[in-house]
């Protein structure tokens, strides 16, 4: 893995280089702008380019070697890789409509039994303000008696 | 060897030639006389060459040696592996 890192480096100092030769004739001001190239401006010039481009190359294969190092290792994960432990199987339509009816069930357990929970607490609390006023209770009870006799 | 490093390994072989070219061009292209000053381009072609190829055999070396120490190690895993499973 180290090796690596230090191909990568390597490769990075070749880049700036590179990049040197191809600046150096105007940063150091033997070439004019303008003015036609003189021999030492040709031979930085076209050795840094070269220099350049194949020094990004190597430093792109010493870091996809250091990634493909990393993944051997179980160091880095594969982009979209199934996790460990659970192969996925080839599976049925129809299991796959099970699955996901179970995973809309599961969605909405929790909605359903807090439903569940606040009706009973409301019951309760009708309940318990009709037991606080029985006389409206038997009021109710004996409307409800005259609305049969009526009836 | 992994593809990626037998490709960067010639990268940086490259990168060496690459300073000796730089370090000689001077005299071989003779924009540089023998036996006169040294003017601005040949000092900073031979600086440049030489930092190049030391720095392309210091990444040759350094990756030899922590490559070998790789393979001994491999080597050494599974040579416990095999007494293990006999």
């Amino acid at each position: 893995m180290v090796k690596y890192v230090i191909g990568a480096t390597g490769a990075l100092l070749g880049v700036l280089a590179g990049a040197w030769l191809m600046l150096a004739p105007f940063a150091l001001a033997y070439q004019n702008s303008g003015a036609d190239w003189a021999d030492p401006t040709f031979v930085d010039f076209w050795t840094g380019l070269p220099l350049l481009v194949v020094s990004v190359v190597g430093m792109i294969l010493y870091v996809s070697g250091l990634v493909e190092e990393l993944r051997r290792r179980g160091i880095m994960r594969r982009p979209y890789a199934e996790p460990a432990g659970q192969p996925q199987a080839p599976s049925e339509p129809s299991d796959n409509a099970s699955g996901s009816e179970n995973n809309m069930e599961q969605v909405l357990l929790p909605l359903v039994t807090a439903m569940l929970k606040d009706m009973q607490e409301r019951d309760r609390g009708r309940s318990e303000t009709h037991q606080e006023t029985p006389n409206n209770v038997q009021q109710a009870r004996s409307a409800g008696e005259e609305g049969s006799v009526r009836s | 060897m992994a593809p990626q490093a037998r490709g960067g390994l010639i990268v940086t072989v490259v990168g060496f030639f690459a300073g000796i070219w730089l370090f000689l061009a001077p005299f071989l292209v003779e924009y540089q006389k023998v036996g006169q000053d040294w003017i601005d381009a040949t000092k900073n072609d031979l600086w440049t060459g030489g930092a190049l190829m030391a720095f392309s055999a210091l990444t040759l070396i350094l990756f030899a040696a922590f490559a070998l120490r790789d393979a001994a190690r491999d080597a050494e895993q599974k040579n416990t592996a095999e007494a293990e499973e006999s």
